[in-house]
């Protein structure tokens, strides 16, 4: 394989990096914050991708889908808090994660149930149909687009938690909880506000990969897997650690592709392990 | 202790199934395999809709009143198995349907061993290869026919094409058609230069793509099956490969993947499918007509697919003027009938249905006559290994 | 009751209860093939729950151990011309092997890392049998496995009632394992790290050495819950080592209660038989899984046994002793 082709995959590797840190990033978050594993993280994904499927099926615009599908992953993040997730606070992590796989379980079930089983295409907008010429290789313009989208995003995210009050709290919060409610600070509301913020983070994701990928009831639990994969790569609670786990984890992935195709999904794995040997708590964890 | 069994007796005899009742005179018992939860529900209720519409239609068997039932496998082959030996232990003998190859494969052992017959629609080539066995029977063409009917009537329109790469599914079907296929492009003389494997789970195929469009090839084969198909050609196309590289498909399911892909993705795409609405045939007709009484849409190759192997189990009964189990499998070695793709017949060596398998060419959508009219069909070829070289050796 | 969580007798009524069960159990269902699905995933999930509720150890990954003892066993049997016990035998101890060195990595991690690293490897498992597949048959399992005699001399093993006898001695003698390690001193000092992991460390104890030494016992009942799978069906298909196999082994433990050895096989009972029955009803079934999920994990903390058990207490008038 020439140079070229191999400085092409990492920058191709970059771009699907962006989209799992993305997926990534509000299970991260939320496990710093409340020492919380969501396994139910996929099901905002899949929520999210169904609903960029239906709002661009009825205006034909994926930028609404852009917007609706966050706020319906943010929706669904805050119900289940609501109803289910906050009575469990207190409960040990086997019960967490029992109950979130549960509410995963039924949301996937719920999606077949309200459209079916069978896979759905979502068309990509008009205006970035096109493919891009980099040198000698084409992109498709989406995928620049969602590459562009994703840094905004990490940028602003990166913002708002170092230079906001509430991301000044979430930070405190990661550290000890006790001292943000001894501050003063609802933190029942600032767990509700982290669960919205890390569904809309979720959910931009999945709207972003809908038209790349399609929707279909199953791709929640895909997503969680990779999720898994970067958080642990790069460290429980870290937003570097989400950042460079997902671009590690996408560049492995899309450089195997070329070097050693049948194991591309294997060495996901074999990255994963090799950081658990070198470094248990992950790139940027703490021990 | 005496507390807790009699819980468990009162709770097991309210679940208790229904039972399938013995195969009585005037009756025939016949359950279909299909998955209508888990990971295959997907395919597995439109399977399981066209045999049961089939059935209806036809309503007896060698004078016998059809009463179907629907083994639900939720897509665990074990299941399948097992509720396979549940039902041919209360008597039933015809047994019809699958999911999976991998359901079909288990599920035609088990049926042999018991005495009864068993019709499905798996894809693997094993089916009426080297697992081939005198109870089982198998309806669409596999990964040689496959093969040879897409891409030598493509190879004879479009000889400049030579060079070729592929992306295959790194597993049993996949590389059958990879196999397939370079034994073909030796045959015509086209080079083959270079494949990207990829994995049964994989989503993402952006690297594979890139490494296509480096090699600089004339066309582009896409050897896998399901979604994974469905993704690759999604992909594919968003890199531009359209622009200079012919794309071949060539197991596809037809027009519910046409569906889910849309026309601007289909248009100038070379498909093979086993089934097509569109096709002149009086099989056809009455599977169009049925179905579309039944859902006011167009029949997809997964509701032909179910009614093939209701009807196959329907006319060898006909022909036999019997549902028992040895003279039914005589009169449907060498049976030919009126099928969803014209004159079929099954052979008696593996128990292959010799049928037509068409290579399609996907149209712009302004060339689109009514919604379902994605694709032309080029070329419906009968392209079948002879019986000597398949490896089914009967039993 | 809880003999996981408090420590027990052995052998004890629910010894007597759960042979009596098994007697029963073919009887009582409807068919005996699903009383034989029910044996298999009740010793499949005594796995998963052995491991939760001694040790406390939450593992997405036992379907990987299932899997290995369901492809172990149909090659050793297909290919090996092996009898069927020491087929059986000898996928239990590959999966126990596998799980001991997996463990080794694993019980570097607590928590939630020590949970995600089972997921992953679960998904490993599940690469590694594609990638096998001249071994596996990949996509399309092992079919045609045969049923050879439990020893070599021995009748042949037919007909669904003389499976159904060997696999209820293989479950019974799982159980009787697992409730013999519980009221053993190995399971006082694994019960020790569930409660404190590091006071059992101050106390002098390995508490890595223990934690392998349960993940490669859990592995041994989940790979012979696999090679019983395979000798029930005469066959081993891929789902065997799928993720989904793993959770549905979870669930069933969970449902059941992770207290004690015989909740795990209430849990796997109560699960294949509301499913081969729910079904029937409605294809979205999993759904309603989901929801009793929830409940047992807010209202019914040890399961449907734990639920039993204390109804049990209170019906006797035992108060809140």
């Amino acid at each position: 394989m020439s140079g070229q082709v191999l400085v092409f995959q990492l920058l191709n590797g970059i771009g699907i990096g962006m989209i799992y840190f993305l997926l990534s990033v509000g299970l991260t978050m939320i496990f710093g914050l409340m020492r919380f594993v969501n396994f139910a993280h996929g099901a905002l994904y899949l929520v999210a991708a169904y609903a960029a499927y239906v709002v661009s099926q009825a205006t034909g615009s994926m930028l609404w889908a852009l917007l609706f599908g966050p706020l319906a992953a943010a929706l669904l993040a805050v119900v289940a808090e609501r109803l289910l997730l906050r009575h469990t606070y207190a409960m040990p992590h086997e019960a967490q994660i029992l109950i979130t796989f549960a509410v995963a379980l039924i949301v996937q079930e719920g999606v077949i149930l309200v459209f079916d089983p069978l896979a759905k295409n979502v068309p990509v907008p008009d205006f970035l149909s096109g493919i891009v010429f980099l040198g000698p290789f084409v992109y498709p313009a989406y995928r620049l687009a969602v590459v562009a989208v994703s840094a905004a995003v990490a940028v602003l995210l990166w913002f708002a938690l170092e230079r906001t009050r509430f991301g000044a709290i979430l930070r405190a919060g990661s550290e000890s909880t006790e001292m943000v409610s001894l501050l003063g600070i609802d933190v029942h509301r600032v767990f509700l506000g982290a669960f919205a913020l890390g569904g809309a983070l979720a959910g931009l994701a999945g709207a972003l990969a809908a038209p790349l990928r399609g929707v279909e009831p199953f791709m929640g639990l895909e997503a969680l897997g990779i999720a898994f994969v970067v958080v642990v790569v790069g460290g429980i609670g870290s937003f570097t650690g989400a950042l460079l786990g997902g671009l590690l984890i996408g560049v492995v992935q899309s450089v195997m592709s070329s070097l050693w195709p049948e194991g591309a999904r294997l060495m996901i794995y074999g990255a994963m392990a090799l950081v658990l040997l070198v470094r248990p708590a992950g790139l940027m964890g703490r021990a | 202790m005496m507390r807790r069994r009699t819980l468990f007796g009162a709770s097991a005899g309210m679940l208790a199934v229904p039972s399938l009742a013995r195969a009585q005179g005037g009756q025939l018992q016949v359950a279909g395999v299909y998955s209508l939860s888990g990971t295959f529900a997907n395919v597995g209720d439109l399977l399981n809709k066209g045999t049961q519409w089939a059935f209806e239609h036809y309503g007896n068997a060698a004078g016998q009143r059809i009463n179907y039932t629907l083994l639900d496998d939720q897509g665990d082959p074990g299941r399948a198995v097992r509720r396979v030996q549940e039902a041919m232990g209360q008597g039933v003998k015809h047994i019809v349907g699958c999911t999976t190859s991998a359901i079909a494969l288990a599920v035609a052992k088990e049926v042999h061993a018991r005495g009864g017959v068993y019709i499905h629609m798996a894809g693997a080539d094993e089916a009426t290869g080297s697992e081939c066995n005198r109870a089982s029977f198998r309806w669409p063409g596999a990964s040689f026919t496959a093969i040879n009917a897409t891409v030598r009537p493509f190879i004879e329109r479009n000889a400049n094409a030579k060079r070729w790469y592929t992306i295959t599914g790194q597993y049993v079907f996949g590389e059958s058609l990879l196999t397939n296929l370079k034994s073909v492009l030796q045959d015509a003389g086209h080079q083959h230069i270079g494949n990207s494997y990829h994995s049964l789970s994989e989503r993402e195929y952006s690297g594979y793509i890139t490494a296509a469009i480096s090699a600089r090839p004339d066309v582009l084969a896409i050897c896998n099956f399901g979604n994974q198909t469905l993704d690759v050609l999604r992909q594919a196309v968003s890199f531009g490969m359209k622009r200079n590289v012919k794309i071949v498909v060539p197991w596809s399911t037809g027009l519910d993947q046409f569906q889910a892909w849309g026309p601007d993705i289909c248009e100038g795409v070379y498909f093979g499918v086993n089934y097509w609405h569109g096709v002149e045939a009086p099989g056809n007709r009455v599977v169009q007509q049925v179905v579309r009484q039944k859902t006011n849409g167009t029949t997809n190759y997964l509701q032909a697919c179910g009614w093939a192997v209701a009807q196959m189990l329907v006319e060898g009964a006909n022909k036999a003027g019997s549902t028992e189990i040895p003279a039914l499998i005589r009169a449907l070695e060498g049976l030919s009938y009126e099928g969803p793709t014209g004159t079929e017949l099954i052979r008696a060596e593996d128990h292959q249905v010799i049928k037509d398998y068409y290579l399609m060419l996907g149209k712009a959508r302004s060339a689109m006559r009514d919604p379902a009219d994605f694709a032309e069909v080029v070329a419906g070829t009968k392209a079948f290994q002879p019986p000597e070289r398949t490896g089914c050796r009967m039993t | 009751m809880s003999a996981f969580r408090e420590g027990g007798r052995f052998p004890d009524a629910s010894t007597v209860g759960i042979a009596a069960t098994l007697v029963a159990l073919p009887f009582v269902l409807p068919s005996v093939t699903l009383a034989s699905e029910v044996l298999v995933f009740s010793v499949a999930a005594l796995s998963c729950a052995f491991l939760l509720g001694m040790v406390g150890l939450l593992s997405f990954g036992q379907g990987l151990f299932f899997g290995i003892g369901a492809y172990v066993s149909a090659v050793l049997l297909k290919d090996h011309g092996l009898a069927t016990l020491p087929a059986v035998a000898i996928a239990a101890g590959a999966s126990a092997i596998g799980a001991g060195l997996i463990a080794l990595l694993a019980v570097r991690r607590h928590g939630v890392y020590f949970v995600m690293l089972t997921l992953a490897f679960a998904q490993m498992g599940y690469f590694a049998m594609l990638a096998l597949n001249h071994v596996t048959g990949g996509e399309n399992g092992l079919t045609g496995v045969p049923r050879p005699p439990l020893l070599a001399g021995m009748g042949a093993l037919s007909g669904s009632e003389a499976i159904y006898a060997f696999l209820a001695v293989l479950a019974f003698a799982a159980y009787l394992l697992v409730q013999r390690v519980g009221a053993s001193p190995f399971g006082s000092v694994l019960r020790a790290i569930r409660q404190n992991e590091p006071r059992a460390e101050a106390l002098g104890y390995d508490v890595r050495r223990f934690k392998v030494a349960a993940f490669a016992l859990a592995g041994l009942l989940a790979g012979l819950a696999g090679a019983m799978h395979t000798v029930f069906l005469g066959f081993a298909p891929p789902n065997v080592i799928e993720l989904e196999m793993s959770e549905r082994l979870l669930i069933m433990a969970i449902i059941g209660g992770a207290g004690a050895p015989g909740a795990a096989f209430v849990g796997a009972g109560f699960y294949v038989v509301m499913a081969d029955w729910l079904s029937t009803l409605w294809p979205r079934w999993l759904m309603l899984i989901g929801f009793l999920l929830i409940a047992i994990v807010l209202f019914l903390r040890d399961g449907l046994w734990g639920g039993a058990a204390a109804a049990l207490h209170r019906l006797r008038g035992r108060g809140h002793g």
